[in-house]
């Protein structure tokens, strides 16, 4: 068996690893990438024995102004009920609304499966044909939709509408109203039950990771000879032959840094250079020292305070008010996603903002262990270039067939048996494994 | 009363053209207009004794060739002069030019940037032709996807087969200008701050987006598209303002055959065994013809000229989802002399061309931040031609006019438009401009402002949209003005549409109109 | 190359069709100097991603002056070999001189600073006079440079940049500019197009075209005229036909008073491109089109042992 080399540790890097062991010895360098919680759907071919996929119940809560929660659940009933104390006419559009949202989301679960699809296919005709008049009205009027238009076309309540912009506006310097936020909700909504607009969380990773081979070694150069990988440098400067490599490290990186220029062709390159990333989030984890009565909070009270906390971004600034999340474990560690910090932003006094803002709703526990992981330093930490969770921001001319760029979205470079996997390749973006996944088989297709 | 074939209420410009096709084609047709004179958006009026506007829309580049061609409107008057130049004046007394002429412009831009000015001619070979991959979309009835009958898998099959006639990389660049954001796509080609925000400029107009919202960069092809004697985007100013095209076109029409009455309001569409059978005038005078056809925007056609008890629930739903939100105002003003601009003093080429005040990317992205919720931009986005350089007769002797569009003025705006928030506008438009050319405020003999709301009063246009609904993708080609009604026929069988409510969309284009009568006369 | 040599050469994008043509020349160990026909720039600095390499476009700062003819190497008095370059003064003016042109005689191109330029042309034209130097301009040249073989950009080929269709792209194969493409090379841009190209037979060539005298004095005789040649060359495109078939077309042409003939810079197809083939030449007499005959020839229609020498 020849050698393959994969380089990082998340859940796409592990997945096409698992996937070309069948063919290849496989070495994997995950780098600082440790066993962790993976999120994001889970394709159906990597549902392992021993996986957990996991989602709080309910999947998120959020205070109202006039006091008391919103808290929307799997269980649409429950949901129903919960809207209706705010907004009898939302609760009626509820389940409709779920319903026509889980159709969409279940037909990009069957592309997301498979390498990206030609959208003049008759095929992929066929597939949209499939969703019926009312499900490919949808999709035609949803995909370049801002999501506040979207949600303003069913639900007045602003709470709930903030609540589910949320998932429109993830790890995006885009604001509600911007364009493409509403196909970004349904990205985000593939693999979950109808109802629930968060991804799952699964044990994906520390599943994926049992039988390789893996290293914790720094890939610092991918070796090309004539044209083709020859293997790869590790930091310390030692050489590993492979002529299989698959990178999940974030495209631009992969193919401008880790191979040494004048493979790629000039007009190819400066595409690279142009895919943009644009992190906008940090990431504040504390402990408590006690239950915060949420398992998922987000504090997003309208439409609108998205907007404007968007708008501070475009200044370099972190918002006033930021959107947060907050994410709590069974032993009360609290992880809250912070929304917009751009790359570069000023982050003194950030942790106090968000234990200032949260602290209002969870009770009298106390902070403690308050750590703040600027976009830089996620960078550092997690390899997410500029702090971009997704590696290439998910915008629709970054999607699907154009994912991360045209010339790259089948996951073949144009270095001979260097590939690409990763958050930055369809489906990417959130997802776990997916790409990883699809990869690999393109791989073995030959 | 005699019966007409078929009635257009409306003589906005696409209702004249609808008029004209179909006069052409033998059929008997009657143009009823609210107004005195017909023209909707696109006219000439004396506001001032001497001085004549556009009081609206104010240059010429959309309208298609094929309909000054087939109804040959220069035999009627139309006259188009090219705009030569376009002038971006900087704060720090600095400019950008861009020049018709290719050396002229090369230089000039490599006076700011060696890579863009070298850039620009890619640019421009790009955008070409991408405005060739679209044009044929402009003179079909978009195909529905979402029906299975015949006519319209052909359509789609059609379609499927241009876009892949494309090539790989051409439909790949498409779909990119139809998603991204003005800026963002401009900062793929150029580095100048100043260009890239003129160009954005022509992403946000009409629109109430800014230069970073995805979905801009589809705006701006869409104003690419015009063309004038064969050059893509060349803009020109009618001679005698753009009433003169109103003016053409409805002379085409008359002497095609059809009618055309002023001061004529249809209050609604009579209804009569489930179809349209003619009008009902203000004042209850009826009028029957086999089809009518509304050149209004969807709101006004449906909701007010037919009503909603007559249509289907889903569709009036759909209807009321169409979006509006007019953004831009316009502030025409009749001067003493012409500006001199600090960046450039005295009576220079510049002055016979557009002078865009959007210096940078930020500016114009702030100017929308300001008016999203509510607020007018405190520093607007201005586009200002000077009409009587190149038509000495829109003004008195060695006095001048001025037209100046600006952005953002939402027709939502806080408090609603008051008098005194008009004057507001006028005078934050007037500050602004001063910054750039001082002496504009001695200069200013008149001023007229015209806000959302009184274009929305005065000629009609829904909450002063100048398009006749947004030119956001999702309402736009098969969803325009809703789904599965974007082939000019509505709900109502003998009632059609033919306004930029419906696809291509506005900016004195004249498609909508023509597609339609085609349309009506394949039927 | 070495330091003080200079080599002529296209470069092409990724498919391996020729974006622009110029020459280059090493200064010094580690500066080179680039000239093309267009503005490149922005390709340059693309090129450059991730390179070690600083790019400055100096085509605002450098003048050139063309000195070409027999009495050149007099006039410069200069040792240069052909296609080298060195350093040297002009009436005390400093200045680089290249044994180049574009036209098929001995000749040389003299950089200097821009603001230089008037002096240096004051130096040539004086030190030229006992030898009856001229000032010479485009018409000239352009006469000059086809007797040389030597093509233009946007008259004997589109530049992929601003080929609307790709029936208007070249590589250099069919320009006549194989001898350019070095295939062992391990890597540069359009290696993977080119080596496919080398493989087959370029579908085009590029030739020279000598229109036959007696066929062209009988289409004037037949109307009456004494035989009309054009008085400059020119850039149009020209019909070729063999027989029924159209062979190809001719970009640049015109009379060469030097060689007394009528000559043309063609693109013909592969069957028909070979040195000595008969062809037809479109030609207007009188209104009416009619056809000349025509023959393919070897290029440079001009070539001087002293070019060289």
């Amino acid at each position: 068996m020849s050698r393959a080399i994969v380089i990082g540790g998340h859940a796409d890097s592990l997945a096409a690893a698992r996937v070309l062991a069948k063919r290849h010895e496989v070495v994997v360098f995950a780098g600082n990438q440790g066993p962790g919680i993976a999120e994001g759907w889970v394709p159906r071919a990597l549902r392992l024995d021993g996986l957990l996929l996991f989602s709080p119940e309910p999947w998120v809560a959020a205070p109202l102004p006039a006091g008391g929660r919103l808290e929307l659940s799997s269980d649409l009933s429950r949901s129903v009920e919960s809207i209706r104390r705010i907004s009898p006419r939302d609760a009626v559009r509820w389940p409709e609304f779920c319903e026509r949202m889980a159709r969409l989301a279940r037909f990009f679960e069957t592309i997301y499966a498979a390498p990206p699809p030609d959208p003049l296919s008759f095929k992929f005709a066929l597939r949209a044909r499939a969703l019926g008049k009312q499900g490919l009205e949808d999709l035609l009027r949803i995909l370049p939709m801002p999501v506040a238009e979207l949600l303003d076309d069913w639900f007045e309540n602003d709470t709930l509408k903030g609540v589910l912009a949320g998932a429109g506006i993830a790890h995006l310097q885009q604001g509600p109203r911007s364009g493409g936020t509403a196909f970004r909700l349904l990205h985000n909504h593939v693999g979950s039950l109808p109802g629930v607009f968060r991804p799952p969380r699964s044990n994906l990773v520390e599943l994926l990771r049992k039988g390789l081979e893996i290293h914790a070694g720094d890939v610092a150069r991918i070796s090309v000879q004539g044209g083709r990988v020859t293997g790869v440098v590790l930091k310390g400067g030692e050489e590993i032959e492979a002529s299989l490599v698959v990178s999940g490290a974030d495209p631009r990186r992969s193919l401008l840094e880790l191979v040494e220029p004048g493979w790629l062709d000039p007009e190819l390159a400066r595409a690279l250079a142009h895919v943009r990333r644009r992190g906008v989030v940090a990431r504040v984890t504390l402990q408590l020292d006690r239950a915060p009565g949420f398992a998922r909070m987000a504090l997003a009270p309208s439409l609108d305070e998205l907007e404007r906390a968007y708008d501070d971004s475009k200044d370099g600034r972190v918002s006033q008010r930021p959107y947060l999340e907050a994410h709590c474990d069974a032993d009360q560690r609290v992880e809250v996603h912070v929304q917009y910090v751009p790359y570069g932003a000023d982050c003194s006094g950030l942790g106090d903002t968000v234990v200032a803002l949260l602290s209002e709703h969870w009770g009298d526990a106390a902070a403690d262990e308050v750590r703040v992981l600027s976009p830089r330093d996620l960078e550092e930490r997690e390899g997410w270039p500029q702090g971009q969770a997704h590696h290439a921001e998910l915008a629709l001319d970054q999607a699907l067939w154009m994912r991360p760029l045209p010339e790259l979205a089948r996951y073949r470079t144009p270095i001979e048996g260097l590939w690409l996997c990763g958050p930055g390749m369809h489906p990417g973006a959130g997802t776990a494994g997916a790409a990883g996944l699809n990869c690999a088989r393109e791989i073995l297709r030959g | 009363m005699p019966k007409y074939d078929a009635i257009i209420v409306g003589g906005g410009h696409n209702g004249l053209v609808c008029a004209a096709y179909l006069a052409r084609a033998g059929r008997k047709v009657l143009v009823l207009e609210r107004r005195e004179r017909v023209g909707g958006a696109a006219l000439t009026e004396e506001v001032f004794l001497g001085f004549r506007f556009s009081v609206f829309s104010y240059v010429v580049s959309l309208l298609r060739p094929e309909i000054i061609r087939d109804l040959e409107l220069p035999r009627h008057g139309l006259h188009i002069l090219p705009l030569e130049s376009t002038l971006t004046p900087l704060p720090n007394g600095n400019y950008l030019a861009q020049w018709n002429d290719h050396d002229q412009n090369r230089r000039e831009l490599a006076r700011h940037s060696l890579r863009d000015a070298e850039a620009y001619d890619e640019f421009g070979h790009m955008l070409h032709q991408m405005a060739r991959a679209i044009k044929p979309l402009l003179a079909m009835a978009p195909p529905d996807p979402t029906s299975l009958s015949p006519g319209n898998l052909m359509g789609m099959a059609k379609l499927a087969r241009h876009f892949r006639g494309l090539g790989t990389q051409r439909f790949n660049t498409l779909t990119k200008l139809l998603t991204m954001s003005s800026a963002d796509f401009l900062d793929e080609w150029f580095e100048t701050e100043a260009l890239k925000a003129t160009k954005s400029a022509s992403g946000i107009i009409g629109t109430l987006l800014g230069p970073r919202s995805p979905g801009t960069a589809y705006v701006l092809l869409h104003h690419y598209m015009g063309e004038l004697d064969g050059v893509f985007r060349a803009w020109g100013f009618a001679k005698g303002g753009n009433g003169s095209v109103s003016a053409a076109i409805a002379g085409a029409a008359r002497a095609a055959g059809a009618e055309i009455r002023c001061n004529a309001s249809v209050a609604n569409v009579l209804i009569s065994g489930g179809s349209a059978k003619g009008v009902v005038l203000e004042g209850g005078e009826e009028i029957k013809a086999d089809l009518v056809v509304s050149g209004a925007d969807p709101r006004r056609t449906f909701m007010q000229l037919v009503g909603e008890k007559h249509l289907p629930g889903e569709f009036v739903e759909s209807i009321r989802r169409f979006r509006f939100r007019g953004a831009s105002a316009k502030v025409n003003l009749a001067l003493g002399e012409l500006p001199d601009f600090i960046c450039l003093p005295g009576r220079g080429p510049h002055l016979r061309g557009a002078i865009s005040i959007s210096p940078s990317v930020a500016y114009l992205e702030r100017a929308y931040d300001e008016a999203k919720y509510g607020g007018i931009s405190g520093r607007p986005y201005m586009d200002i031609v000077i009409p009587s350089m190149l038509d000495p007769e829109m003004a008195p002797p060695r006095k001048h006019v001025m037209s100046i569009f600006v952005q953002y003025a939402p027709y939502h705006v806080k408090g609603g438009w008051t008098d005194a928030r008009r004057e507001a506008l006028g005078d934050a438009v007037v500050d602004t401009l001063a910054e750039y050319a001082p002496n504009i405020r001695s200069a200013i003999l008149h001023r007229q402002v015209v806000t959302p709301a009184d274009i929305e009063r005065i000629v009609g246009l829904a909450e002063g949209n100048i398009f006749q609904g947004e030119l956001t993708l999702q309402q736009m080609f098969f969803l325009r003005p809703v789904p599965a009604w974007a082939r000019y026929r509505t709900p109502l069988p003998g009632l059609y549409q033919c306004g930029a409510g419906t696809h291509p969309g506005g900016g004195v284009m004249g498609a909508s109109g023509r597609n339609a009568a085609l349309e009506i006369l394949r039927a | 190359m070495k330091v003080g040599q200079v080599a002529y050469t296209p470069w092409c994008d990724a498919a391996g069709k020729v974006l622009d043509d110029g020459t280059i020349a090493r200064l010094d160990e580690t500066t080179f100097r680039m000239t093309a026909a267009e503005p490149n720039l922005r390709w340059l600095q693309d090129n450059a991603q991730g390179l070690v390499v600083e790019i400055e476009d100096v085509s605002d700062a450098l003048a050139a002056l063309s000195l070409q003819g027999p009495a050149a190497r007099a006039i410069v008095d200069v040792d240069l070999k052909y296609f080298r370059l060195t350093e040297a003064k002009l009436g005390g003016i400093p200045v680089t001189i290249s044994r180049t042109g574009y036209t098929g005689d001995l000749g040389y191109e003299i950089w200097m600073q821009h603001d230089r330029a008037l002096a240096v042309w004051d130096e040539l034209i004086e030190a030229g006079a006992p030898y009856g130097i001229v000032p010479a301009g485009m018409l000239a040249l352009d006469v000059a440079r086809i007797e040389a073989g030597l093509m233009l950009i946007d008259v004997d080929y589109v530049p992929a940049r601003k080929a609307l269709i790709e029936s208007q792209t070249s590589s250099p194969y069919e320009l006549d500019l194989g001898w350019t493409v070095n295939l062992q090379k391990e890597r540069f841009v359009g290696r993977e197009a080119l080596a496919a190209e080398a493989r087959r037979t370029p579908e085009w060539q590029f030739v020279g075209i000598e229109i036959e005298w007696e066929s062209l004095e009988r289409l004037y005789a037949e109307v009456g005229l004494a035989t009309r040649l054009p008085a400059a060359a020119w850039r149009t495109s020209v019909p070729i036909y063999a027989g029924a078939e159209q062979a190809g077309y001719a970009t640049s042409g015109g009379w060469s008073p030097l060689l007394k003939k009528y000559i043309a810079l063609a693109h013909l197809r592969a069957p028909w491109a070979a040195p000595g083939t008969q062809l037809d030449i479109e030609i207007t007499v009188e209104h009416r089109r009619q056809r000349a005959a025509a023959r393919v020839v070897k290029k440079p229609f001009f070539d001087p042992e002293r070019k060289r020498a």
